[in-house]
């Protein structure tokens, strides 16, 4: 199915080899392990999700992936070379939104254009036109906080955009949004992904979300975070929201949720 | 009309402890001795604005706190967001914010004295010293505080580290700067009252106690007044310009 | 005004990252050692200490005009007298008591004010204008009316303290009273508390984080306010012996003042630190 979209010029991949990651401690000694020799092959221009329950080190694989924190061992790499740090080839969108509440929606969409230097005109056109993406036309100039969650995570899918990453990291995006506008935001999403087809990693705990939104799934375990196994989704998408109740895309949750469901009470459980 | 009234009503009892005062200075059992009546203290007023003798000496003061206060915003806004940034900086500059942050400012009131003598100096950089600790601490707080989100986003839409301190941090810090800055505004008008009190040759603490000490009582009570108008019109407008700056935070 | 006065700087979240790999024994007591030697509050301990021996250095080589600032080690020897002497403990002392006194009764009257005011329609009315006309207004400049009606003394001094200190309690209180949560008040009510139960069960205990900063607003306030009083009008007390000390070119003494008043701040503003941890132990502010 990704052969048909795949655009010529192609796009970036990352390999993951070999990562761990410790939070705090001593000399190795103590602390917590997030993530336990991880290896995963994210292919250029699919949507993955990362899943699994909270505490298992999703977000720290997907921090460590956009060179927020520091790799401790193993590399992380990318067509491009190794990740060493924050680079706008890997754009990032969170679950707080993390809009610059002291900007407007159009102020905030065309920071990282003003980063990459283009001239005035262009950058201007290029926010309204991702502005529009996301369907945000006629709040150009509101404030975040006089925006809906809802409104606030499109702004903020619009900012990461607009920089052309081609590279998309989604930490939870969806999280922080109440049920309907969850859906709603799935369904856009993924059409603007059909249409620019960039390589997505999205971070979710929720099985619904995954298997509606990935090309490929990645269920990760808590405690420490390793890698448990790697799906496809290989389904006809066509449809929008009816997608959800054929039975293929049933059957596949089922199985998913049968593969999560010991993870996730292990979790409650052992979570202090 | 009716938000006339409604102000009218709002700051009544102003105009009853006016009315209270007057029936106390001219009925009362110290009249004119202790307190001038409202009369009185208005003409004396007048007198001080003809002379121009409080224009003289108000401008000295303000120019005193405008200066210290003025330079203690700059330098303590910057000091706190690299103390924030660097833990060098923080390293170097914290011990000495430790031990003068609880020191009473108006102690050092003899040494600038001794260090800078009667004149502008000793005003301004005691003003200096008392409002840098306020606004470094809250610059500081501020800048610790940011969403460690927003920083990471300027990063991937591809912002330095330089640029990310000024043009997120500082902003995410605002709110608190602010804050810090009006406490400041507040300790610059003390310490320019106290310390021209203490020692000056001109300035409105100087005009008070030199009226007070040749019982010029009433035009005393009006330069008092004047000084305390300025004090609160200084802090109403900074709180305008401070809700024009945080508009963004308003739903 | 609604955050906290608190001049703490706390430690940086420190990213504790773990070396992999094993090590000796002894390259582990000498990595302890050497992570204590750089931790941060020794390296600030060794800013101070090399700052004053920088200072004991410059004034003993006599680059400084000993009169524009005195050797540290003669400053401390001052100090030492002066304890000796007892002088430190009179001085202090009456600084202190005059702070404390003054501070005690502004807030005395600010906090049942500021309920009040939050409660009653009548109360809140007369005071709200005279209130937030006098909070932002340089309560010093009112010294001379104070001196003129009550003497040189101690009664002058202690009514411009409570004055200065009064108006950021009240305005606390105000604004903490009246932004308490009303479910929470709601919840106590179906409880069947009564009023007087809701408003020391439910209302102080809600509104005193708020009250608390006010209160930590006005004690360096009452401190500074306490110093000018003493210098202006003489007599014991440091203020007053710190004026004397100039008038006599005896710079020593003038700086001896200022570390004494310097280490009763320090003890002070500590305090109220403390006593703000202990009371709001309660709240999630101390959960760090």
């Amino acid at each position: 199915m990704s052969g048909v979209h795949q655009p010529a010029a192609g796009g970036i991949g990352i390999e993951i080899r070999d990562v761990s990651h410790h939070y705090g401690g001593r000399n190795g000694q103590g602390g917590v392990t997030a993530l336990d020799h991880i290896n995963l092959d994210i292919r250029p221009n699919e949507f993955h999700c990362l899943l699994g329950p909270s505490g298992c080190g999703k977000s720290t694989l997907l921090y460590l992936i956009g060179g927020f924190i520091p790799v401790q061992s193993g590399v992380i790499e990318t067509s491009r070379g190794k990740v060493t740090g924050p680079s706008p080839e890997r754009g990032i969108v969170f679950q707080n939104f993390a809009l610059f509440p002291w900007k407007t929606v159009l102020q905030n969409t065309l920071y990282g254009l003003e980063k990459l230097g283009l001239p005035k005109k262009e950058r201007e056109e290029k926010a309204k036109h991702f502005i529009d993406l996301v369907h945000l036309s006629g709040f150009e100039n509101a404030y975040p906080s006089q925006l809906s969650g809802g409104m606030q995570q499109r702004a903020a899918i619009a900012r990461t955009l607009a920089v052309d990453p081609e590279i998309l990291l989604m930490d939870e995006p969806f999280g922080a949004l109440d049920a309907q506008t969850r859906r709603v935001m799935q369904e856009e999403l993924r059409s603007i992904f059909e249409r620019t087809r960039k390589t997505v990693v999205f971070v979710t705990h929720d099985v619904q979300e995954a298997v509606f939104l990935a090309d490929r799934i990645s269920i990760m375990s808590a405690r420490p975070g390793r890698m448990q196994h790697v799906l496809d989704v290989s389904v006809d998408r066509s449809g929008g929201e009816e997608v959800m109740k054929r039975p293929e895309f049933v059957e596949i949750g089922e199985h998913i949720w049968g593969l999560v469901r010991d993870q996730a009470i292990a979790a409650t459980r052992g979570a202090h | 009309m009716g938000a006339t009234l409604n102000v009218l009503w709002r700051y009544s009892p102003l105009l009853i402890c006016l009315v209270l005062w007057e029936i106390v200075a001219t009925a009362g059992p110290f009249a004119n001795q202790l307190l001038p009546d409202v009369k009185q203290v208005a003409v004396a007023f007048w007198g001080l604005i003809q002379d121009g003798e409080i224009i003289q000496h108000g401008a000295r003061s303000l120019y005193r706190a405008a200066v210290g206060f003025g330079l203690a915003v700059v330098v303590g806004s910057a000091a706190g967001l690299l103390m924030a940034s660097f833990r060098p900086v923080r390293l170097l500059v914290n011990p000495i914010v430790q031990i003068f942050y609880p020191m009473p400012k108006s102690a050092l009131i003899p040494v600038m004295m001794i260090w800078f003598g009667l004149g502008d100096m000793s005003k301004i950089v005691l003003i200096f010293i008392g409002c840098l600790l306020p606004v470094i601490i809250s610059s500081y707080n501020g800048a610790r505080g940011v969403n460690p989100f927003l920083l990471w986003s300027a990063r991937s839409l591809g912002a330095s580290a330089a640029s990310t301190l000024v043009q997120v941090t500082l902003p995410a810090a605002m709110p608190e700067i602010l804050n810090g800055i009006r406490t400041a505004l507040a300790f610059a008008f003390i310490l320019m009252v106290s310390s021209e009190f203490v020692i000056a040759k001109d300035g409105f603490g100087y005009l008070i106690s030199q009226l007070g000490d040749g019982g010029a009582y009433a035009a005393m009570f009006a330069v008092i007044f004047v000084v305390a108008a300025v004090g609160f019109t200084a802090d109403r407008l900074y709180g305008a310009f401070v809700r024009h700056q945080l508009r963004w935070r308003e739903p | 005004m609604n955050r906290t006065a608190s001049p703490t700087i706390p430690a940086p979240r420190t990213a504790g990252r773990a070396s992999p790999g094993p090590g000796s024994p002894l390259a582990g007591a000498w990595r302890a050692v050497y992570r204590r030697l750089t931790s941060d509050t020794a390296i600030q301990f060794l800013v101070i200490a090399v700052l004053l021996i920088a200072w004991e250095t410059v004034t003993r080589l006599g680059l400084v005009h000993p009169f524009l600032l005195p050797r540290f080690s003669a400053i401390i020897e001052r100090i030492f007298n002066n304890v000796v002497a007892g002088k430190v403990f009179m001085d202090l002392g009456l600084t202190l008591y005059r702070a404390a006194t003054g501070f005690f009764i502004g807030v005395i009257i600010a906090i049942p004010l500021g309920v009040l005011m939050a409660r009653n329609a009548t109360v809140r009315w007369f005071f709200d204008p005279l209130i937030s006309i006098g909070f932002p207004m340089p309560k010093i400049s009112f010294l001379p009316i104070f001196i003129l009606w009550f003497g040189i003394f101690d009664t002058s001094k202690i009514v411009m303290i409570a004055f200065s200190c009064f108006f950021p309690v009240v305005t606390a209180t105000y604004a903490a009273t009246l932004g308490v949560d009303k479910w929470v008040i709601w919840s106590a009510r179906s409880f069947g508390a009564t009023e007087n139960q809701v408003l020391r069960e439910v209302v102080l205990p809600m509104a005193l984080p708020q009250i608390m900063t006010g209160i930590q607003i006005a004690v360096p306030v009452g401190l500074i306010t306490t110093v000018v009083t003493e210098m202006l009008m003489g007599g014991p007390g440091i203020g007053g012996s710190m004026m004397a000390a100039g008038r006599f070119a005896d710079s020593v003494g003038v700086f001896a003042g200022i570390v004494e008043i310097a280490l009763l701040g320090a003890v002070v503003v500590k305090g109220v630190e403390r006593l703000r941890a202990y009371l709001l132990r309660w709240h999630t502010e101390a959960r760090h």
